[in-house]
């Protein structure tokens, strides 16, 4: 056999495999996953860090709203005092669904979806932010999602579910101030009017100045009325302990629960009595009531299913690392949460929030798969599912800080699009307007009056030539985001020194503070976009200053090369 | 919830809210019978959720051919693989396999995402459903369709719900539809114009004891 003929019998064996299905050193096929009865799908990751696990004290939440197609819109919703016999109209709020701005703004058009329930108005709402779900409000309460689906006889699309998760979360940021009362006012609304119609299992990571709790609600089945005299939802809430961290990827956390410890757990009065019902859990087995396995399991590990449910596993790696956690483990034996190696700053939540699970079994690059620019979207974009998600409407992180008046304490940084090549932009809870262009957000229709689509703009002149171009968006972020997180001590002491005078006056200026950043940042990226648009045009690499270019750079890779020659030898015609 | 805790309730409180139109009763069809979606949304789980607590055993496909209805009870002993789904609860000692079915009942409800899960369009949906009902209509196979999604998930006209409603609803020997889901009007106009009996109920548990009546 000649050299050819070997390379060419190697090679078929090494693509043959690939090409059939991209195996990773634990087995299985990417893709595969262990037969469970639940799937929740593939959006979402919300982390949660407790006030002892983070540098500077602060409780921390994040959401990757990542559905890939929904409405990216973003508003501010004032306080309101409200006169007694006043009430607050219900609507069905479907996340997914998208409206052609022609047709009006989705804040609008949700009105039209009323679920036919009036509920009665309290008398103080607060105000809050909020995008596809509600995030934080005037008290710091604020919010992260992930959806996590629960066994199929417990869904409730019917009309008689009045509340969809997304209502629940606008409700608990009128009405809570704290995160306790956010858990009581969703869990209770829920139980009272029916909790489903557009969602099935949801986790809330819930969060005020002192603590953080994961909350996991879920519907109660098709057949429940309200004259059941029954609950309409079974919920169960548990709190991270303060020197902790934990994460909810799309499934559920909560596992023993322990509700006579009401400092940790919370739940609905049907949390066990449900389960026992639908024959979720047999009391007779011997073994403990756990939620999870009850209503929501998750079979498998990030190694039996080759990365598809590799989020937990990686999380916990990498807040704590010296745990040496197994990917082998299912992800239901993984801890609840975990006191984290050493304590988190907002920075390192946020680059969490952008991990790639580069040199994991599951890296997304490893061999060709990125091609000859290394691009983590390149192979197969959503196997296996990453923290980062190239398809992410937006990301959140959320600080709630204690020894602050809440309008300065309370931040919700906000990064639109994919979070490898967007940039954090913090919106104080004490703002009282967000920008023009968030009120904007439509997939299919271009707008540079859209914050949003200025990171998509530069996002996909990142893709072409990724392993460059990612250089330049890491510089971006560092002087656009890693600077203002620098300032936020300076901004917050002058917050303070105006909140001292007037309240209103703080409000006026962290306002104007986080709309100016905003519109500094927005037009950056824009710019940011069309630089990256010139400075690889062709695949050249085009030097604006000097007016030069040069040819061949930048360089594609020998190795991709090799993988092009072998690749031709491999589809080479048999001679006969 | 367990099946007495839901039978009190249908005596005492969902019996009352089912309306019949004047002079209509429930039809009979018997069974065996097939349940499938129209549309692909999971409102079909809800259907069959309502089959488990009527104690009625069910053939149950997401996206059935006039082949497979043809095949009778396990739909010609198909087997479920990706994007295709099958059950059989059917008795089978009471209903072997290859049966006839006696009545086919349609969920209506689109889902873009259950259409793509099954590997479905809207057009290729509408032409899959509109081949089963004509096989039906040519067998005199009982159409049942039923809607319990409610007003906000039928979407304005010419949404993918109302090509749904439209594919199915009026070829149904009876329709059955909450009333969210009849507010406008809707269901009682093709009724009217198809001369279809229709009943409106105001939750999916009134569809329990209604099923029995029709299958039983």
């Amino acid at each position: 056999m000649n050299r050819k003929e070997l390379m060419a019998v190697g090679l078929t064996l090494v693509l043959a495999v690939f090409l059939a299905g991209h195996t990773s050193p634990a087995g299985g096929k990417v893709g595969e996953r262990a037969a469970g009865p639940v799937i929740a799908g593939e959006g979402c990751t919300s982390i949660l860090v407790g006030r002892g696990a983070s540098v500077d004290g602060s409780v921390m939440t994040t959401h990757t709203c990542d559905c890939g197609t929904c409405d990216w819109t973003w508003r501010h919703v004032p306080a309101a005092d409200h006169k007694p016999g006043s009430t607050r109209k219900i609507y069905h709020i479907n996340q997914y669904r998208t409206w052609p701005p022609a047709e009006g703004l989705k804040w609008d058009l949700i009105k039209k979806d009323f679920a036919g329930l009036e509920i009665p108005e309290v008398p103080h709402t607060y105000a809050y932010h909020h995008g596809g779900f509600g995030y934080m409000n005037d008290r710091q309460v604020s919010l992260g999602e992930s959806s996590i689906g629960c066994q199929r006889r417990m869904e409730n699309p019917t009309p008689a579910a009045k509340f969809d998760i997304t209502m629940l979360t606008l409700l608990a940021m009128e009405r809570a101030a704290t995160a306790r009362e956010a858990i009581q006012v969703m869990g209770s609304l829920a139980e009272k009017y029916g909790y489903g119609f557009h969602d099935d299992g949801e986790m809330l990571a819930v969060a005020d100045p002192k603590e953080a709790w994961i909350f996991e609600i879920m519907p109660v089945g098709p057949l429940w009325t309200p004259e059941s005299g029954k609950p309409g939802a079974v919920w169960c809430a548990q709190r991270v302990p303060d020197d902790h961290v934990s994460v909810c990827p799309n499934e559920s956390r909560i596992g023993e629960i322990d509700l006579a410890n009401k400092d940790f757990f919370m739940a609905s009065p049907n949390a066990v009595s449900l389960a026992v019902e639908m024959g979720f859990y047999d009391p007779k087995s011997g073994r403990p009531f756990n939620w999870k396995r009850a209503y929501s399991p998750q079979e498998g590990s990030a190694a039996s299913t080759n990365g598809g449910i590799q989020r937990l596993w990686r999380f916990f790696d990498l807040a704590a690392p010296s745990q040496a956690f197994k990917p082998e483990t299912p992800n239901m034996d993984l801890p609840f949460s975990v006191k984290p190696d050493k304590k988190l700053s907002l920075q390192d939540v946020m680059t969490m929030t952008r991990d790639r699970s580069y040199g994991t079994p599951w890296d997304p690059i490893k061999g060709i798969r990125g091609g000859p620019f290394k691009n983590p979207n390149y192979f197969n974009r959503r196997e296996p599912r990453v923290i980062d998600d190239g398809r992410a409407e937006y990301t959140t992180v959320t600080q709630s800080r204690a020894g602050l008046p809440d309008a300065i304490g309370g931040i919700v940084w906000i990064a639109f699009g994919s979070q490898d090549t967007a940039c954090y932009m913090p919106f104080y809870a004490g703002v009282t307007e967000l920008p023009k262009s968030f009120g904007v957000g439509d997939h299919w229709t271009f707008s540079r009056d859209s914050a949003r689509w200025a990171f998509d703009y530069t996002d996909f002149h990142v893709q072409v030539v990724y392993s460059e171009a990612i250089k330049d968006i890491q510089a971006a972020q560092a002087k656009y985001e890693g600077e203002i997180i620098g300032r936020i001590p300076e901004i917050d002491q002058q917050a303070l020194a105006l909140y001292k005078q007037k309240p209103a006056k703080a409000a006026e200026f962290l306002t104007g503070f986080s709309i100016n950043n905003t519109t500094t940042v927005v037009n950056a990226w824009w710019k940011l976009g069309d630089d990256l648009l010139v400075k690889y045009n062709r695949l050249y690499l085009y030097n604006t200053e000097k007016r030069d270019y040069e040819r061949g750079k930048p360089a594609v890779p020998e190795w991709w090369k090799k993988a092009v020659r072998a690749y031709d030898i491999l589809m080479e015609p048999d001679k006969k | 919830m367990n099946n007495k805790s839901h039978l009190s309730l249908g005596g005492v409180a969902v019996l009352g809210l089912v309306l019949l139109l004047a002079g209509q009763t429930v039809p009979k069809a018997g069974l065996p019978v097939l349940t499938t979606s129209a549309g692909q949304s999971t409102d079909v789980t809800t259907l069959n959720i309502v089959l488990e607590e009527a104690a009625i055993g069910y053939d149950y496909c997401d996206v059935p051919t006039a082949e497979m209805v043809a095949g009778g009870v396990g739909l010609g002993g198909r087997e479920p693989g990706p994007g295709f789904h099958v059950e059989v609860t059917t008795d089978l000692a009471k209903y072997p396999a290859g049966t006839p079915y006696k009545a086919v009942i349609f969920a209506i409800g689109a889902s873009l995402k259950g259409m793509g899960a099954s590997g479905l369009t809207l057009e290729s949906e509408e032409a899959r459903l509109k081949k089963v009902i004509e096989y039906c209509k040519q067998k005199k196979i009982f159409i049942m369709a039923v809607h319990v999604g409610g007003e906000s998930k039928r979407g304005p006209a010419g949404s993918d719900n109302e090509r749904m409603i439209d594919a199915v609803a009026p070829f149904a020997d009876y329709l059955v539809v909450t009333k969210e889901s009849n507010k406008d009007g809707r269901f009682t106009k093709i009724a009217q114009a198809n001369k279809i009996p229709i009943t409106e109920i105001e939750y999916a548990l009134g569809l329990v004891d209604i099923v029995k009546q029709v299958l039983q």
